[in-house]
């Protein structure tokens, strides 16, 4: 909280991110690997924050209160962590499963962690006009208003999927590295100020 | 009986016609003038009086360039291929077209084994309307879309777009729908007058302006609900709703969105500044 709080008050560093405004990760997905094979039933039985229901999901999903992430643990030893909002948290709430593992009494290894996905998001503070950026951009857009009140951009380089609301909220997903989300947000805000909707 | 030149009596003489070999023959003579002649007159004769039911004609419909071998094969039990959407929503025959050759290009790509059939042929609609410059609304599709969901067709739709831009190489362009694009049909669904049409019509073009956050159809059933209440002719919102296929809590609350900007709005030849003071408060 203090760290958020001490992030939100430092001046933005300008030379990355020209536009004034750094989007705030919201959610990270990583992986990682225990390399051993895992007896669910045992584990969501002595685990006091497991639940486990076979018939619905085939892995146990446990959870803890710091960082609050989810895990999705797997028979293979496969685990996917998720709702940590930096690297940093991810890798460290991963590695606070791998040792609840380790204490069932299972030989939980650390192998391969990687971080697959990064969800951040951002206010530019001004109305835009979907429908112009949708018709100029027809390349990359999906607009359907009926369907979903954002429109849906598939940014190439570097590919990142954006959803930019009237309000101005942006939402960008897909990103594996931190920069890879800030560099498609700035790369969006100059169309973002170029379809401005002046209120009248 | 006619007259020809016969080149063995080397003069006129009369000719008989022998139907069933097509041969023109020479009455003196007999030399065969001409064969195999094709006869052009009606093969059956039909009276007025008579019932229609046997029609024994022996040709078929024209070419079908949409089936593989243009429709000139034979086809046991074949299946109606959505016919009945188009009888539904009265769609014109344009439409119907663009729909089946959708269709047809993405059976073509042979990648849409194992999906929705009826998410499939409600998007091809979907999209062929929307080409049309005649656009449905999702809801509409999906009355007649064999209980696909709305969420299906979305997703089936964004698949057609994905496979057709593939095949051209350039992505396939339908635009955006507007409010505008409805206002019409639903107007008509509630029997407005040509001038509280045309006065909707407006309205919707001008709400455009305002940050209005919501969707271009629940818009277009707010300013119905705004316009009726200015006429002498009034509909409850159970009309609107039912017309529109917007709930009426949703029409409620863009009421409420668009009451700031109504004098903006409205146009002026069709309320003034006293009548919009007569619109209830949301």
């Amino acid at each position: 909280m203090a760290e958020q709080a001490l992030e939100g008050s430092q001046p933005v560093d300008l030379t990355k991110h020209p536009s004034g405004i750094v989007p705030t990760l919201q959610n990270i997905v990583s992986t990682v690997n225990l390399d051993c094979k895992l007896e669910l039933k045992s584990i969501a039985l002595q685990a006091r924050n497991a639940e486990y229901n076979p018939k619905r999901f085939a892995a146990v999903i446990m959870r803890i209160r710091e960082p609050k992430t989810t895990a999705l643990i797997f028979a293979s030893g496969k685990m996917v962590c998720t709702g940590a909002k930096s690297e940093q948290q991810s890798k460290l709430a991963a590695r606070k499963y791998a040792r609840i593992i380790q204490k069932l009494g299972f030989p939980a290894k650390f192998k391969d962690f990687k971080i697959q996905n990064i969800v951040g998001s951002c206010d530019v503070k001004f109305p835009i006009r979907l429908e112009g950026l949708a018709y100029s951009h027809g390349a990359f857009s999906s607009y359907e208003p009926e369907l979903f009140p954002g429109l849906i951009y598939r940014m190439k380089q570097p590919k990142i999927v954006l959803l930019i609301f009237v309000s101005g909220k942006i939402v960008l997903t897909g990103a594996k590295v931190r920069d890879e989300t800030y560099t498609a947000f700035e790369n969006i805000y100059p169309v973002l100020t170029e379809f401005r909707k002046n209120q009248q | 009986m006619s007259d020809a030149f016969c080149s063995d009596c080397k003069r006129q003489t009369e000719v008989v016609f022998d139907h069933s070999a097509g041969d023109t023959v020479c009455s003196e003579c007999g030399l065969v003038l001409e064969s195999h002649s094709i006869d052009e007159t009606s093969e059956w004769r039909t009276f007025a009086n008579e019932s229609g039911d046997n029609d024994p004609v022996r040709v078929g419909g024209p070419t079908n360039p949409l089936l593989t071998d243009g429709g000139l094969s034979t086809v046991i039990a074949k299946p109606s291929g959505g016919s009945s959407e188009f009888l539904s929503l009265g769609l014109v025959a344009t439409i119907k077209d663009r729909a089946n050759e959708i269709y047809k290009r993405v059976e073509d790509q042979k990648s849409s084994r194992g999906r929705n059939q009826d998410a499939l042929l409600a998007a091809c609609l979907y999209i062929a309307c929307r080409q049309e410059d005649k656009p449905r609304t999702v809801k509409e599709i999906c009355s007649v879309a064999n209980g696909a969901t709305k969420k299906e067709i979305g997703r089936a739709k964004e698949y057609i777009v994905k496979q057709l831009g593939l095949e051209q190489g350039q992505s396939v362009e339908m635009g955006t729908i507007h409010a505008g694009d409805f206002m019409r049909r639903f107007c008509s669904n509630l029997g407005m007058t040509n001038q509280a049409v045309k006065a909707a019509q407006e309205a919707v073009q001008k709400s455009e302006e305002f940050d209005i956050r919501r969707s271009p159809i629940s818009i277009a059933a707010a300013v119905i609900y705004i316009i009726t209440q200015l006429s002498d002719d009034k509909k409850p919102l159970k009309d609107i709703s039912v017309a529109t296929g917007v709930a009426e809590g949703t029409i409620r609350n863009s009421y409420k969105d668009l009451y700031p900007h109504v004098s903006k709005i409205i146009p002026s030849w069709y309320a003034k500044e006293d009548d919009l003071k007569n619109l209830c408060s949301p």
